[in-house]
């Protein structure tokens, strides 16, 4: 009787056992999900300042990117923000240190160089990640915050690739003279100009004519009349502020019909002057936002931003979503890894990385995207089409 | 040698640069003359008639420009009205630091107002077809050019007249040789101290318009740089007498368009530099002003 009662007692407990097992699996299978892993994304950016134009678009992207990833991934991801202010200095690094302080694991930050640094270094010195989405310089990176620059990256385009698709692109059309007029206000600006210089030499292009201007001196008339002596198949600049209107209206006014090419600085038709109309105008960029980006998930993120009420001037959206795929990117070959180091280590070894609008590189040495698709838009009486695709085959040295 | 490479091209783009500048000074000199006040807000008296021009593009070009006029008037008004006038008694520091107040709020409010469509600037479509060029002994000249010379002597002409042959602007010097003195005499403050501000303000409008010719995009700073430019060439010019003054504008324009000519032609990132180095040595060598003959620069408490 005692023996039988034991056996029956262990008999008891396997079953309870088994059945507690069978309903744990049950219960597991189909109702409770295996928890996601949230990552913190803080979001340092100007609000409703000078840098809003840019900022505000990348941003409205990046959420609706994260809300699709969120959807399907295995990661939560979640941006919390904090407006720079008009990229005051000292709130800029206050609103790096609150972002870090709810346990963000990546900051992202405005797309000047200038106005991020004080986000970027207060990032870097704690081993986190900074990303720029459209900062288009080679300073995002060592070369302007030195050993720890290797935890910032930029989803903008390096001006050397720009430069570079530019001058493929002139070739391409048959353009073999350029008449160069260069911004000096911007490292940016030069550093287009440059390499567009370099990469059509190499091409077999020859420039008639070098002109500088600059933001604020009031020069960029004398530079248009001096270009304007000098006969070319293009004349290239890299601009924007008050200054591009003023370069495009006043070359037409000098009843000059030459093709104007400028770079992503010059996207988007806010600029446009009523008399003269821009014509022959053409500039590079990351999405075509006039309806005919060849990119239908480009076209569908278009649609979703004007739907929310945001939407786009011009392409530079697209390095806010392109941004969140690279960084969802590293993570996942990083195993889940949030660590500064080692994402920066898996974003260097970037290669054709598939992002929402193209394919995107990094490398130890550049840090801002290289190798992207650029989409060439033409404009013509004000209307704005997109007329071309061009990547960059060489990064010239401009340094 | 310099005059070899110098080419009429150059010295008319400068001539256009100096007139514009001048009548910035006759602008900012006016001002100064009565209320002894460098008004740092003045670029965005000229930014706010530019935006003025933006937002109503689409008005008929007459309409346009008088709604320029209005509203810059009536902002250089409501600026004396509303600030100038409490602060009168005010050391000459407190008035300047006031001025840059307002004049970083104004460009906030512009901001504010220019990003409701998420792009920062706005086109002013003025009077565009000014940009056409001239063909004169070989050179392109802009139409806008001649334009911005001819305001610029004629606004001088008709400030003279006023000066000289009205009972304002007999008041308008008193007040500006010795506003202390011209009160005691029955010259009233409150009358000629609004009307040199608004003739200031008249003056920032026709430089809005003009401006906007060669620069149609419209943002906060506009003219912000211009104005410290032209305060510089103010007080280099003589900023106690508003001939000297307006000379001083002029110069530092003109001068700035030979030293663009004269630089190689992708070297203009210089041009700054060569500029205020000159500037600092022209004050180490007159302070009182290049313009200021025969006298030392005095400039007294006002009011």
């Amino acid at each position: 009787m005692r023996r039988a009662t034991r056996w029956g007692i262990l008999a008891a407990a396997l079953a309870a056992v088994g059945a507690i097992a069978a309903l744990a699996g049950t219960t597991g299978s189909h109702a409770a999900p295996a928890a996601k892993k949230t990552v913190i994304i803080g979001w340092a950016f100007d609000q409703a300042g000078q840098m809003a134009p840019f900022d505000n678009p990348a941003l409205a992207a990046a959420k609706i990117r994260i809300k699709q990833i969120n959807a399907k991934g295995k990661y939560r991801f979640v941006i919390n923000t904090c407006d720079t202010q008009n990229n005051d200095a000292a709130k800029a690094k206050a609103c790096a240190l609150s972002l870090l302080g709810q346990g963000a694991k990546i900051i992202f930050t405005t797309c000047d160089v200038d106005y991020a640094t004080p986000v970027v270094q207060e990032t870097i010195n704690r081993g986190k990640l900074a990303i720029a989405p459209c900062i288009g310089t080679d300073q995002m990176g060592p070369r302007r915050f030195g050993k720890k620059g290797k935890l910032a990256f930029s989803f903008g385009n390096v001006a050397q690739d720009e430069g570079s698709a530019m001058a493929e692109y002139a070739y391409s059309r048959g353009w073999k003279t350029a008449g160069l007029a260069t911004n000096t206000r911007l490292v940016y600006f030069k550093n287009v100009v440059q390499a567009f210089d370099i990469r059509f030499r190499q091409l077999g292009g020859k420039i008639v004519d070098r002109e500088s201007y600059a933001t604020g001196q009031n020069n960029v008339q004398s530079a248009v009349t001096r270009l304007n002596s000098h006969k070319a198949a293009v004349y290239v600049t890299s601009t924007a502020f008050g200054e591009l209107p003023a370069f495009v209206s006043g070359m037409r006014s000098l009843h000059n019909n030459t093709p104007i090419l400028n770079s992503w600085a010059g996207d988007g038709t806010y600029w446009d002057t009523q008399n003269p109309k821009v014509t022959n105008y053409y500039c590079v960029t990351f999405a075509s936002v006039f309806g005919d980006d060849p990119s239908a998930a480009v076209r569908k993120m278009i649609a979703s931003l004007t739907a929310a009420g945001s939407p786009p001037g011009t392409g530079g959206f697209l390095g806010g979503a392109d941004a969140i795929d690279g960084v969802y990117t590293a993570i996942k070959r990083a195993h889940g890894s949030l660590k500064g180091a080692v994402l920066a280590a898996q974003l260097e070894h970037f290669n054709h990385v598939a992002v929402l609008g193209s394919k995107v590189s990094f490398s130890k040495k550049w840090h801002t995207v290289f190798g992207r698709q650029y989409r060439v838009i033409k404009t013509q009486a004000n209307k704005a089409k997109r007329v071309g695709l061009v990547t960059a085959k060489v990064l010239p040295k401009i340094h | 040698m310099i005059l070899g490479v110098l080419d009429f091209q150059t010295l008319t783009d400068a001539v256009g640069l100096g007139a514009i500048y001048a009548l910035m000074a006759v602008g900012i000199g006016l001002v100064f003359g009565v209320l002894r006040l460098v008004n740092f807000a003045y670029g965005q008296l000229v930014m706010a008639g530019a935006y003025t021009l933006a937002y109503t593009s689409a008005w008929p070009l007459a309409a346009s420009i008088l709604a320029c006029f209005g509203v810059v008037v009536g902002l250089a008004l409501a600026m004396e009205t509303a600030v100038f006038r409490p602060l009168r008694g005010q050391s000459p520091a407190v008035m300047l630091v006031t001025t840059f107040a307002i004049s970083f709020l104004l460009q906030a409010i512009a901001l504010i107002l220019d990003l409701r469509n998420g792009q920062l600037g706005e086109v002013a479509a003025s009077l565009t077809t000014l940009a056409q060029p001239i063909s004169i002994a070989g050179a392109q000249v802009r139409e806008i050019t001649l334009v911005e010379l001819g305001v610029a002597i004629g606004a001088l002409l008709l400030l003279a007249l006023l000066l000289l042959r009205t009972t304002i602007g007999l008041h308008t010097r008193a007040a500006a040789s010795d506003f202390r003195t011209a009160r005691l005499l029955g010259v009233r403050a409150n009358r000629v101290i609004p009307a040199s501000v608004a003739l200031s303000g008249l003056i920032a409008a026709a430089v809005a318009v003009m401006m906007t010719v060669q620069a149609p995009l419209v943002t906060p700073d506009f003219a912000l740089r211009e104005t410290i430019v032209v305060l510089v060439g103010v007080v280099v010019g003589g900023i106690d007498r508003l001939w000297t003054a307006t000379l001083g504008g002029f110069a530092i324009g003109f001068v700035s368009g030979l030293i663009n000519g004269l630089l190689p032609t992708d070297k203009t990132v210089y041009l700054p530099s060569a500029v205020f180095a000159l500037v600092i040595l022209v004050l180490l060598l007159r302070p009182e002003g290049l313009f200021a003959w025969g006298r030392r620069a005095a400039v007294p408490d006002r009011v």
